[in-house]
Formats: C-alpha cells, structure tokens, sequence
C-alpha cells in the first residue's frame, strides 16, 4: 500500500508541472493585467507603468517565471497583487466555505442520487422508474444560476425562511452554518444527484441481471439483502467514478453557486482572479484545482480496492 | 375598579409624555445598515486606486485637506482654510487642530506632508501634483506648497474623488503601496476586510464633524453618524442583491435595474433614489488607425448617430440628453459647440462620407461585457450600416478592453462610462485628451488649452478655455459625447435622510427600527 501510494505521488509531479506550464502560457496569451484592476479608463501610459512597476510586472516573463518555480518548491505560492495576502492563505480562508458546500452537497447528491437509482433499476419499466427519471433529467438540465435563484425568491424572499446568501463558519454558529449552507448545497446536489441517479440506475441494471444475483436470490437471502450486498457494490466502479468527477467539480468549480449567494469559496477566487489577472492567485489556484482532482482519482482508486477485492493496487 | 391606582397610573403617563421627548427632532440613533455592492475594491489604500468601489468605502474611513461640495466645487475639510501668494506659487494651509485619526493620534502637519509626498510617489492620480516643488510642515499645523509654476487647479486636485489625496498617519504614509493599515480621519473606522465577502465599519466615537460646516454638503460639510456600523458587501449578482434587500439582509442597493425599479416603487417599504446623472456614456475614436484617423469620417460617424436612441436603449428611464462635458450643474457647463450634439442626419452623414477616405473597410468596435455598453455598440453598429459603413463589435472582458484601449492599435472605436472625471472638473475631463491618452494620436490644441487652463487663475477666463475645448471637440469630432446616465438606488423605508451623490454617504443617515 505504502509503494502504491509513493508511486501515485511521484506520478503526480509531472501533472503539476505541465498544469503550471500551461498556466503561464496562458497568461502569457491572454491580453490584459492588474494595473485595469486598480485604474480606470483615463488612466495615462505613465500612470499604468508606474503602476505596473510597483507591482513587480515590468520585469520579463521567463524571469517572472524562474521566481515563481522557486518559490513554490519552498512551498510558497507568492503574493497575491489584490488581496494583500499569501496565495496559500487566501486559498486556506476559503477552503472551510468550499468544504462545506461540496461535502453537504455531496453527501445529500451521493445518498440521495443512489437511492434514486437503485430503486428505478430494480423498479424497471414502472411508472416509479419513469417519474425518478424524468426527475433526474430535469434536475441535471436545469441551469444552477437559475435554480439557485427561484429557492432564493421561494424561501428567503417569499417564506423568509433561510437566507439568501453569505456564510457563517460552522465555528461560529452551527445553526447559522447550516441555514446559510441549506440553500446553495440543495441546488448544487439537486443538479449533481440527477447525474448520480442515472448511473447508478444504469450500473445496478448491468448488475441486476448477472447470474451471481439469481444465485443469491436462489439461496433463500431476501431480496432487500441481495440487492444491497450483492448488487450495489458490484455496480459501484462506475458510480465511484462519477461521484469523483462530481466530488472535484464542486471542490473547484461551484463558481455559480457562490457567486448566486455571494459565498467567499475558492471558485469565486479563481474566477475573480482570472477577471483582475491576479496572476499569483491564477496559478496557484490552478496548481490547487489540479491537486484537488490528483488526490480524488487517488481516493476513488483506493475505494475500487476497497470495495471490489478483485481490483489489485 | 380601584379609581386612586386608575388615576395615580393615568397622571404617571401624562407625566412621562409630557417630559418626553417627542415633537421635537428625536433622531433614531443606532443600528447597523448594510449596503449590497456590486463589485469588491481592488485594495482599501485609497490612495493607489482610482476605482468607484473602493470609494465607497475609503471616503468612509480617510478625508482630505480640501473636499468637493454637493456642487463639486472645492471646500475645506480637514483644512481650516489656505493664504495663496499673490504670485500663485505658494499655498499656506492652515489645518484644524484637534482631529484625531482612528488610533487616538492627532494629525498635525508631519501626517499631511507625510500622506502628500507618498501620493506623489505611488498615488493612482500622481500628475495632480506635478507642479509642486516641496510640501513643508511650518509648526504642527501648516503646511506650505510650493509650486514650479501656477496651477489654478492645485485644490481641485487635492479634493479630487477620484483616486483621493487622503491623510494617513505619518507612520502608515512611510509604508508601499497597499502595506498599510487602515487608520484614518474620517467619521467611520475600519473594522474588518473580509476578501469576497465584505467590509465593516463602525462609528469612530470621537470623530469632530467639522465646525465651520451646519450641513451635510458633498463629500465636506458636516459628517454626524447616526448609526453604529455599516457594511459593504460584495454582491456581484444583481438577483442577489435584490432579494437580499427584499428578506430584509441589506438596507441599500447600490443599483437596480429598470424592471426591478418599477417592480419596487410600489411597495411602500422600499424607497427609490434615482442618482442622474452619475456618469457620462462616451464612444472614442482611434486617432492612429484608419478611417478613424480622417476626421470627415468621424464627422461623417457622429451626423449618423442618433442619441437619444442610443441612450433610450443602453439605459432606459435613466438617461438625460446632454452635450456638454461636465454635468449640467457644474459652474463651467457651457453651450459652446452643443449645436452639432444629437442632430442626427442620414443623408448629411452619407455626404460627410462621400468627402472621406473611407473605402469600405469594415471598423472594430471594442466594448467590454457590460450589458450597456454592449447595447450602445450594437446601435451604433446599426445605425451605421445605413449609411453604409462596416462595423464589427469585438467585446471582451474589462482588463482586455483597457488594455487593448489603451493601445494604438486593434480598435477603431471604444465605447464606455465616463463617471467621475466630468464631476472632478474641466482639467479632468481635458486631461483625458491630452498627449493622445484617450484618441491616440497628440492634439496640440487640446494641449495648449490645459496648459493654458491650469495656469489660468480668473474664473471666467477659465471658463472661456473650457469653452474652446468643448468647441474644439465638436469642430474636430474627437470623439462622441452620447449622453448622461445614472443610477437606480434602492434603500430599506427605515432608512431616513439618505441622498445619493458619488458614493453611497452613510453620514447623516439613520436607521428606523
């Protein structure tokens, strides 16, 4: 397990390399740079320099990038130009609100989707089958800035019941963390549970069929059992997969979600400093997301183990 | 019915409302206002930024020797006035003593010449200061500038909104740009920055409005907080902000949308402020780049253009047709030149044409992702096509556009706000078309002109340049004045004396329960 585990590691840097290559091509190629976040139209040529040298921009870019390589092997992402603040630390402010909404949102998407899934693959061709998914497409089609907005006009506006937006720490108030967390996880999970739903229905039907489970059910077990200690993990591969795929994008990605109830995550402080080019903050932030997504195939992988022993690391 | 307790508890209450204070102006005091705004600051060093949203905090927190008034005219705030020598180079400022910064520390001349010279080395808006020789503290509270040569602007510039001239400590002065803490004069003080979330400030108990001042008056006047803490939050989406203001989490909204605004002022627990005008809406030419270069085209351009479509589209119920180019209600609007504005003219404009180079190539029309701006690109582009020429919008982020503006090349024309420049004054607004800034190639009339404005100290005479500037700019077509645009803000019912001006002023204000 322990030479698994140096290995994916080691397998890992390469990736991190290229991501950070191909951040700086990028803003290298994209026009554009902090001075337009702190001037306005009538700045003059003199004013942008001058500014442009305070920040440190003036200076080459393959040099601007041998700083930037040295600095993070000594684990320092730099300096971002807006925030006045580490790279590293603007990340670890946001990383509670991030965690919060992906791994509620998560956990309501993963119980929820399965269940839904599980029950229309064993319920085939009913109108239960039909009805979850018709549910699930509606929920992986609708746009989450739209969803988002009419559970805040239904209950923050209309029932007064949650608000509609900001966050408060879990270490603060738990009541408060969880009436601020409500509404942007249920939108994210009932988005991401329509995907989930529909894997899991798909995988349990490839499973449902298989002769071990006529086996199982021959043997007198009850079919309740059969289905979730038989079927269920054997159908788990590509569920797994999914709910990695979906676990990394909203650890990163659920920009619109915070943005829609103004959520100081780690996606809107990508996003943010890729709208100002705060360029520290673009690769750091880029180095992040791709750790993030590194140590999600590695944990779906050791699941895989986990959960089917035919799998060898 | 026991009538000695009726009648001793009935004289007790006519008692206690006798010796009440009502009738009177009982001001509700207290209570915390928090204000939705749509964009986070770049940075609270108000000195390093010429952006609106970090005014709307910092002219909270900092104050400046002199301040414009409600009328943007130059008063003194933290100043108690200023002796100019009669040659025009040397201003004595006189400061008020006993102002306290945020620390309990009392600013004498060393802050104010300290907080100077640090704008002269990393202010946003540095070249205000360009004609001064040396800043020198005279005894703790004077301080003497001299000048290399007149400039008839020196207190419009040390008042200016834009990127503020504001007083730090001497000790925060000494630090670089963005280092410092957030300590200054002002009647709010700095509680805490939460990065993408939001800003709060409280009431700085021993703040001492400004004696000589009766009433709130721009950004000088008398500043008496009524209220016990304000926080901006960042709320880039326009649904969110309104449906904050609607459970009741914020009590202002910096802007709304038409739609929002008719759907609002019915409802008696929302007030509307229309702020009109806040901002001019502008179209450039690129001076340096073919056909703009010929200036029977860009005569040609602006006979085909009609404003009040343009204005009615991009900024509907919100707009006001004007020429001129500082805001109607400044002491230097003039009517120079305003009879070639908004005379739209199909076949004038198609003659205009005829006489130029154009020979149908098609023109980049650069306009960032602000829904406005891209309205007004898309008119014009049509308006355009009927006179025959070839327009294609390129529309990119805000950093893309300025940066691509600012360049000679990649853009025929450039459409966009042009907000305080016009409040801040007519060296402002001339400014931004000197050496070629904004159209790209030198005009060495507009040049003469500034020159001439800044070393100009009679009022009228400065009136008259401002007017050839003006003449100037319709004669030769530098670019497009379309129309005055402004803002829909939008405030709780229990907010009372409110009064939109350039920021959203939380002095004077109180909050009902």
């Amino acid at each position: 397990m322990l030479s698994y585990l140096l290995r994916r590691t080691a397998a890992a840097i390469p990736v991190l390399i290229l991501v950070s290559l191909m951040s700086f091509a990028v803003i290298w190629l994209v026009p554009g740079d902090p001075a337009a976040a702190f001037l306005d139209s009538s700045a003059t040529p003199e004013q942008v320099a001058r500014l442009r040298h305070e920040l440190g921009l003036d200076q080459p870019l393959p040099i601007q990038m041998m700083e930037w390589y040295g600095r993070v092997l000594t684990g320092d992402l730099g300096q971002s130009i807006l925030l006045r603040r580490s790279v590293g630390a603007a990340l670890l402010e946001r990383l509670p609100v991030t965690l919060s909404l992906a791994g509620v949102a998560l956990a309501l998407a993963v119980t929820l989707g399965i269940i839904a899934g599980v029950l229309a693959a064993i319920r085939r061709g009913t109108l239960a089958d039909q009805s979850i998914m018709t549910l699930a497409l509606l929920g992986l089609s609708v746009p989450d800035f739209w969803l988002g907005l009419v559970l805040i006009v239904v209950f923050a506006v209309g029932l007064g019941w949650l608000p509609s937006g900001g966050f408060v720490p879990i270490t603060q108030s738990v009541s408060g963390w969880m009436s601020t967390m409500a509404l942007p996880a249920l939108t994210l999970a009932l988005v991401q549970m329509g995907f989930i739903a529909r894997m899991t229905r798909s995988a349990m039907l490839d499973v449902l069929h298989q002769d071990f489970m006529r086996t199982a059910d021959a043997k007198g077990l009850t079919h309740r059992y059969v289905i979730m200690r038989h079927g269920l993990p054997n159908a788990m591969m590509p569920i797994l997969t999914v709910i990695g795929i979906i676990a990394g994008s909203l650890l990163g990605g659920a920009v619109v979600v915070e943005q829609v109830f103004s959520l100081p995550g780690v996606g809107r402080l990508i996003i943010g400093a890729i709208m100002s080019r705060d360029f520290p903050v673009i690769q750091g932030g880029l180095l992040f997301l791709a750790v993030i997504y590194l140590v999600i195939n590695l944990v779906v992988d050791l699941l895989y183990a986990a959960v089917d022993p035919r799998v060898r690391l | 019915m026991n009538w000695k307790n009726f009648a001793f508890a009935l004289s007790t209450g006519v008692a206690a409302l006798a010796l009440s204070p009502i009738g009177g102006h009982a001001q509700t005091r207290g209570g915390d206002v928090i204000v939705a705004i749509t964009q986070a600051p770049p940075t609270l060093d108000a000195q390093i930024t010429a952006i609106q949203s970090a005014r709307h905090i910092t002219l909270h927190i900092y104050e400046t020797l002199y301040a414009r008034d409600e009328n943007a005219k130059p008063v003194p705030d933290l100043a108690e006035g200023v002796a100019i020598s009669p040659d025009g180079k040397t201003y004595t400022f006189t400061l008020r003593k006993g102002v306290k910064f945020h620390n309990g520390k009392e600013m004498t001349s060393a802050d104010v010449v300290a907080s100077l010279e640090r704008y002269r080395k990393l202010g946003a808006s540095a070249s205000l200061l360009n004609a001064v020789d040396t800043i020198q503290a005279k005894g703790p509270y004077e301080v003497v500038v001299k000048l290399k040569a007149v400039q008839s602007t020196l207190l419009d510039n040390l008042s200016s909104p834009r990127a503020p001239l504001a007083i730090y400590p001497a000790e925060e002065a000494a630090k670089g740009a963005n280092q410092i803490n957030y300590i200054g004069t002002g009647p709010f003080k700095f509680v805490e920055y939460k990065p993408d979330s939001h800003v709060k400030l409280e009431r700085y108990k021993d703040y001492v409005p400004n004696p000589h001042y009766t009433k709130r008056d721009g950004f000088a006047g008398k500043k008496e907080v009524f209220i016990d803490t304000v926080t901006f939050r960042f709320m880039p989406e326009a649904g969110a902000r309104v449906a904050a203001l609607q459970s009741g989490e914020v009590q202002l909204v910096e802007t709304v949308d038409g739609p929002t605004k008719k759907r609002l002022e019915t409802n008696p627990a929302y007030k509307i402020y229309p702020a009109l005008p806040f901002s001019f809406q502008i179209m450039k030419f690129n001076h340096a780049l073919a056909p703009t270069d010929d200036v029977n085209f860009r005569r040609a351009v602006t006979a085909a253009l009609d404003m009040e479509e343009i204005m009615a589209i991009s900024y509907p119920d919100i707009y006001q047709l004007d020429g001129g180019w500082v805001y109607p209600k400044s002491a230097f609007w003039v009517d120079a030149g305003l009879k070639s504005y908004n005379k739209p003219d199909l076949k004038a404009a198609r003659e205009l044409l005829a006489k130029s180079k154009y020979k149908g190539e098609k023109l980049i029309f650069l306009v960032d992702n602000l829904r406005p701006n891209i309205d007004t690109a898309t008119v014009v582009q049509q308006r355009l096509a009927q006179i025959g020429v070839k327009v294609e919008l390129q529309t990119t982020d805000w950093p893309t556009a300025v940066k691509i503006g600012w360049s000679p090349a990649g853009w025929n024309l450039f459409a966009h706000g042009f907000g305080v420049e016009p409040f801040e004054g007519p060296g402002t607004v001339m400014a931004a078309w000197v050496n070629g800034v904004s159209q790209q190639k030198d005009d060495p009339e507009i040049d003469r002109l500034l020159t001439a404005l800044n070393s100009e100290m009679d009022v009228n005479k400065r009136k008259a340049l401002f007017a050839e500037f003006q003449t100037r700019m319709y004669d030769e077509a530098v670019a497009v004045k379309i129309g005055n645009y402004g803002l829909f803000q939008v405030a709780t019912a229990k907010l009372k004396n409110f009064e939109p001006f350039r920021i959203p002023r939380m002095w004077g204000v109180t909050l009902d329960k």
